[in-house]
């Protein structure tokens, strides 16, 4: 157990930073993201035994992430608060726009794209190799590659178009 | 204009702050637990207060006739059995730990919610009976001392009294830890599901 305990911290330290950007990037509030980190990592402890190292751990954590992230707002009692995750963000936008205006322009656009659209960009900021993105969404490389491109595009899109206003 | 290469630096260069560490994680999955528990050996608590006050007025006064100790006795009674019933519920959740053994305890969790239920619905009426059952035997000695509007307001306020707790409160209390529950379970669930699958 105690070899557990020390095993799981060095995995939540080497990780949870990024799980919390990934969480963070696609809820855009900071008490859900906190939640999804924790709801993350109680499923790594709890299937630490299981895993295999066929990936690296930090995949196998990302991909409990993604999974985490899709199925906690897409459950029927989420549904009020994922329906007030515009509202965050646009009351975050308001809260943090005089310390940096244009990281909380970000949060809202990638607000704006779709939930798995989210996750593979905030991947994809986060120069996440785009085999490992690929096993973790389960998405073959090319498909992946052109989705990956259609949503660059338009998140610069929109981040120009709100930017401009 | 911008690019998505500046976009992407503009991300990297946001950095987040995880203000929980990795035994807080851990430890945050028993604080909502720790909460049921605390309420369940609270409700333990008010229960053995209500029979050591109810006892000690029963031993302090004399009383003549054979119904007010009947009374007193299904007071105690119903009182008692009710929190065997509260502890073996209270133990229930309390013996298992969500971080060790997810799938034992969420069994436990959905028992001890079930349980609650029968507890706030037929064990309710039996307990609401028994209480009555009691005053009914307890004022037979004690209503003929008073005068009549002291009657009326014993009878009265006695009778408001349990129907408010049979009715509204009793409601209420329902309705809350039901959600309070399944929320946990839910959570737990979802938590557990995705490698049971």
């Amino acid at each position: 157990m105690e070899q557990k305990d020390k095993l799981f911290k060095e995995i939540f330290d080497s990780n949870s930073k990024k799980i919390f950007h990934l969480c963070y990037g696609y809820s855009g509030d900071t008490d859900v993201a906190n939640d999804l980190l924790q709801e993350t990592f109680l499923k790594v402890w709890q299937n630490l035994d299981k895993f295999r190292n066929k990936s690296l751990i930090s995949t196998w954590i990302y991909r409990i992430a993604v999974n985490t992230c899709l199925t906690y707002l897409r459950s029927e009692k989420r549904q009020a608060k994922d329906e007030l995750t515009d509202n965050i963000i646009e009351n975050r936008v308001e809260e943090f726009s005089e310390k940096n205006e244009q990281i909380a322009l970000l949060y809202k656009c990638i607000s704006k794209l779709e939930e798995n659209d989210r996750l593979i960009i905030t991947m994809v900021l986060d120069e996440l190799p785009y085999h490992e993105i690929a096993d973790i969404s389960g998405i073959s490389e090319g498909n992946l590659r052109v989705k990956i491109h259609r949503i660059k595009q338009k998140l610069t899109e929109l981040y120009n178009q709100y930017a401009s206003v | 204009m911008q690019a998505f290469d500046q976009i992407q630096e503009l991300w990297q260069k946001h950095e987040v702050e995880v203000k929980v560490s990795a035994d807080e994680v851990l430890q945050q999955a028993k604080k909502d637990i720790n909460g049921i528990k605390l309420k369940s050996a609270l409700n333990i608590l008010g229960m053995l207060i209500s029979f050591f006050a109810i006892a000690g007025v029963w031993l302090f006064y004399e009383y003549q006739s054979w119904t007010t100790h009947a009374g007193f006795i299904i007071f105690l009674l119903a009182i008692l059995s009710t929190t065997i019933i509260l502890y073996r519920d209270y133990r229930l959740i309390s013996k298992s730990d969500f971080t060790v053994h997810p799938k034992e305890f969420l069994s436990r969790l959905k028992t001890y919610q079930l349980n609650r239920y029968k507890l706030y619905n037929q064990m309710y009426w039996l307990y609401t009976m028994a209480l009555s059952l009691g005053f009914i035997f307890t004022f037979l000695e004690m209503l003929p001392k008073l005068s009549s509007i002291q009657k009326a307001l014993a009878i009265g306020l006695t009778f408001l009294w349990i129907l408010f707790c049979s009715t509204i409160l009793r409601k209420a209390v329902i309705k809350r830890e039901k959600e309070r529950i399944s929320l946990l379970i839910e959570k737990f669930e979802r938590i557990s599901g995705q490698f049971s699958a």
